[in-house]
């Protein structure tokens, strides 16, 4: 349903120029095609909806909007390493995912008196996902840190084209386990947008609980790790415990901790009886409660709270610069949700929520996962009130087109999907993370830090790698 | 009584690394874990006694002879400091001056093999230790000094007798010399809310960092010097700030009631306190240091004595 716009290699900068004075938002950009007539797209976002601009790669070689859009930045580095293109005017246009031994290659200059590198990964001491950090430190301070991500790189993307949109979905789910309904979830709306499926009340309903319940475990967790950033024991094993416990709820209803399997496309992948949505719900609201007791203990830990405030700042500015999306942007005072704006989902009504304080530091992304934490659990207690019937679509009355674009809100900000179909095989799969998003604005946020205080801001942000990798 | 000492004295080669066991396993049942045993430390210093040492590339002397070295600072200060108030003619003399130095040459080989490794988070590490150190080691003069005004004496063994005199809690110079000894246990022994022990994340590493090279019998020397440090920094404190009257039975009694109040103390910090903003620890040192400085005055002054 969304439609393509062609625009010629000429005026590709001037429409997306246009596009961002009229208000609209970069959503992610993606190469598509093969040798000889290679595609470069944008996708463009607004309240009234999307759509999605596209133009020829003549030579490989597209204008680059970086100057437009700092956003784009990691979109165009990826389509340079992986479909050798070019973006005259993105310079140095710096290796993302391919690892060019030569630093100059991929790391930002940094010169100076004192100015010394510490490089951090792949391999850490915690179990943390593989990723490099590159700092430039003055003694304790921060002055730019580069982070070097794609380790893990499989290349799922291309591994999906040619199947049907049934297998394709599994690579979607793979990309990510913490993210997996998210990710599945934009898929499948991005199918079902090219198909003109609408689904009905029963599969909105659906597939908003498993959102939330993602987001339950996802927001439990992140609020856990802060507290293990900042070596405060009770906090992050109190967290872990309520953490264990909503994966447990996933375990009883949908067989599986991460929720695997739970999405289809174009129908519902499960159904509740009546006595699995009361146990949940039953789950749901002590954990409630218990969530809520934690997190009153945290706010009076005194110790804790000393080492949120003013730390990893991301200004408001800053973070619509860079494009930052979920908990992070609204953090930073950007009350964007894609949850607002999903006809496609179950969430009559919502209104994002933002700190009274939306200072953008650690502290503020801390308190925004608790208010989300709360809305959540009340949105899930209201929503298994009844059994869950699976649901299905129905063609909207529109024809089926070949492109279609998802996003759903993600536990870590907006994440988009966007499919190209040719007959019943995926021809593109490109999925674009709330943590692909947000990796520039943390690294951004890290910068006129102390060193020792990283592991906290990152947590803070509690970005996937496996998610950017893909 | 001082050969019944000196055994006491050798027994604390061999029982010092049951203190951060049982800290940690205290810790782990106030955070609701089970954890490790409390001889857990045992059995990590078999293992890396049996396991061969690391020689990393182009390091020379001082890399290989720094946990020797540290480990022989640890067992004479375990000499120096006298147990009940007294102690075995292991001919190193009792002066707390010589502790601080023998603490102070433990922390600069240990600095210097992370200069000689050229690792980064160790140099990082020893440079924080560094930083740390030079209000940590005044801290410790002070809090001592205090501890000798009544003694007249900077012999540790007279230091711990004028302690354990009932009268001497009327003077605030001695709550004040005690408070400040607190902050030095917790900067010597490595813990919250000055470093944590508990760290994965090598960028927050203070103790942590210059052992990360080591390994095998290297690392086993390191390990059990930090046992020596949490079992001679919590004797003294138990010796010369916490009271202790009657015989020489009687004062190690008390003694061993000391220490594991202070183990439990320090489980019980660690547990409520997460770490500090490592910019924020020169501060409290400072504090500590004011704090000290006001205990001289008044016992100079005379006041409470």
């Amino acid at each position: 349903m969304t439609a393509i716009e062609h625009v010629a290699p000429r005026a590709w900068r001037e429409t997306v120029a246009q596009a961002l004075l009229r208000g609209e938002r970069f959503g992610g950009a993606w190469a598509s095609g093969r040798e000889g007539s290679l595609a470069w797209r944008a996708l463009l976002t607004s309240p009234q909806g999307e759509r999605v601009i596209s133009c020829q790669a003549n030579e490989r070689q597209v204008e680059s909007i970086v100057d437009l859009v700092e956003a784009a930045g990691w979109d165009e580095r990826e389509a340079h390493d992986l479909y050798d293109m070019a973006f005259p005017g993105h310079s140095p246009l710096r290796a993302l995912a391919a690892h060019p031994e030569d630093p100059a290659q991929w790391m930002t200059p940094v010169t100076g008196d004192g100015v010394h590198q510490v490089a951090v990964g792949p391999i850490h001491a915690g179990v943390i996902e593989s990723g490099h950090f590159r700092f430039h430190v003055v003694g304790e301070r921060i002055l730019a840190v580069d982070p070097r991500l794609f380790y893990k790189h499989r290349g799922l993307e291309r591994a999906a084209e040619g199947s049907n949109s049934e297998q394709a979905l599994q690579y979607a789910q793979r990309a990510c386990g913490a993210c997996s309904v998210s990710n599945t979830l934009a898929y499948a709306h991005a199918v079902e947008d090219a198909l003109a499926l609408r689904p009905d009340r029963e599969l909105r309903v659906n597939r908003t609980v498993l959102l939330e319940l993602e987001r339950l475990y996802n927001h439990l967790h992140d609020i856990g790790a802060i507290c293990a950033g900042v070596g405060f024991a009770p906090g992050s094993m109190a967290f872990a415990a309520l953490k264990d416990r909503a994966q447990q709820v996933n375990q009883r209803a949908f067989g599986h901790r991460f929720l695997f399997g739970s999405v289809c496309v174009g129908r519902g992948g499960f159904e509740l009886d009546a006595s699995s949505t009361d146990s949940a719900r039953g789950a749901i609201r002590e954990l409630h409660a218990d969530a809520a007791a934690a997190w009153r203990e945290l706010e009076f830990a005194g110790s804790v709270q000393a080492r949120l405030d003013g730390v990893g700042v991301l200004s408001h500015s800053d973070a619509q610069r860079l494009g930052a999306v979920g908990p992070a942007a609204r953090a930073a005072g950007i009350r964007e949700d894609a949850r607002g704006t999903s006809p496609r989902l179950a969430y009559d009504g919502f209104t994002p929520a933002s700190p009274t304080a939306a200072a953008g530091d650690v502290a503020a992304r801390l308190r925004m996962r608790a208010i989300e934490l709360e809305s959540t659990c009340e949105l899930l207690e209201d929503l298994l009130r009844q059994p869950l019937a699976p649901g299905t679509t129905t063609a909207g009355g529109a024809a089926a087109t070949t492109l279609g674009v998802g996003t759903v809100e993600s536990p870590r900000g907006a994440t988009t999907c966007a499919v190209e179909l040719d007959g019943a095989r995926v021809a593109r799969l490109h999925l674009r993370t709330g943590s692909y998003a947000n990796w520039p604005a943390l690294a951004h946020a890290a910068a006129d830090n102390l060193l020792p205080d990283f592991p906290l801001i990152n947590k803070s942000f509690e970005l996937c790698y496996a998610c950017v990798d893909r | 009584m001082n050969t019944l000492a000196a055994l006491v004295q050798i027994a604390g080669v061999a029982l010092a690394p049951l203190l951060p066991g049982s800290i940690q396993a205290l810790k782990a049942r106030l955070q609701g874990r089970r954890g490790p045993s409390a001889v857990q430390p045992y059995r990590t210093l078999r293992r890396l006694w049996h396991k061969s040492a690391v020689d990393p590339e182009g390091t020379s002397v001082i890399y290989w002879i720094a946990p020797p070295l540290v480990a022989a600072c640890m067992l004479a200060t375990l000499a120096i400091v006298p147990v009940g108030g007294h102690a075995g003619p292991f001919g190193l003399g009792h002066d707390a001056l010589v502790l601080v130095g023998l603490l102070a040459l433990a922390r600069f080989a240990l600095a210097a093999a992370a200069w000689d490794t050229g690792n980064g988070f160790s140099l990082m590490a020893a440079a924080r230790e560094l930083m740390i150190s030079v209000f940590g080691e005044a801290l410790l003069v002070l809090a001592l000094l205090l501890a000798a005004l009544p003694a007249h004496s900077t012999d540790l063994r007279a230091m711990s007798v004028a302690a354990a005199s009932g009268h001497i809690w009327s003077a605030p110079a001695h709550w004040c010399g005690a408070l400040a000894f607190m902050l030095v246990i917790l900067l010597e022994t490595g813990r919250q809310p000055i470093d944590n022990p508990d760290t994965h994340l090598e960028l927050t590493m203070i103790h942590e960092g210059p052992l990360l090279e080591y390994g095998g019998r290297d690392l086993a020397f390191l390990q059990w010097a930090a046992g020596a440090r949490h079992w001679v920094m919590l004797i003294l404190g138990a010796e010369l700030f916490l009271p202790h009257w009657g015989g020489f039975a009687a004062s190690l009694g008390l003694l061993l009631a000391g220490v594991t109040f202070l183990c439990g103390s320090l489980a019980l910090i660690e547990t409520t306190q997460a770490k500090l903003r490592i910019l924020r620890v020169p501060a409290l040192l400072g504090v500590g240091c004011a704090i000290a400085l006001a205990g001289a005055g008044m016992w100079v002054g005379g006041v409470g004595t």
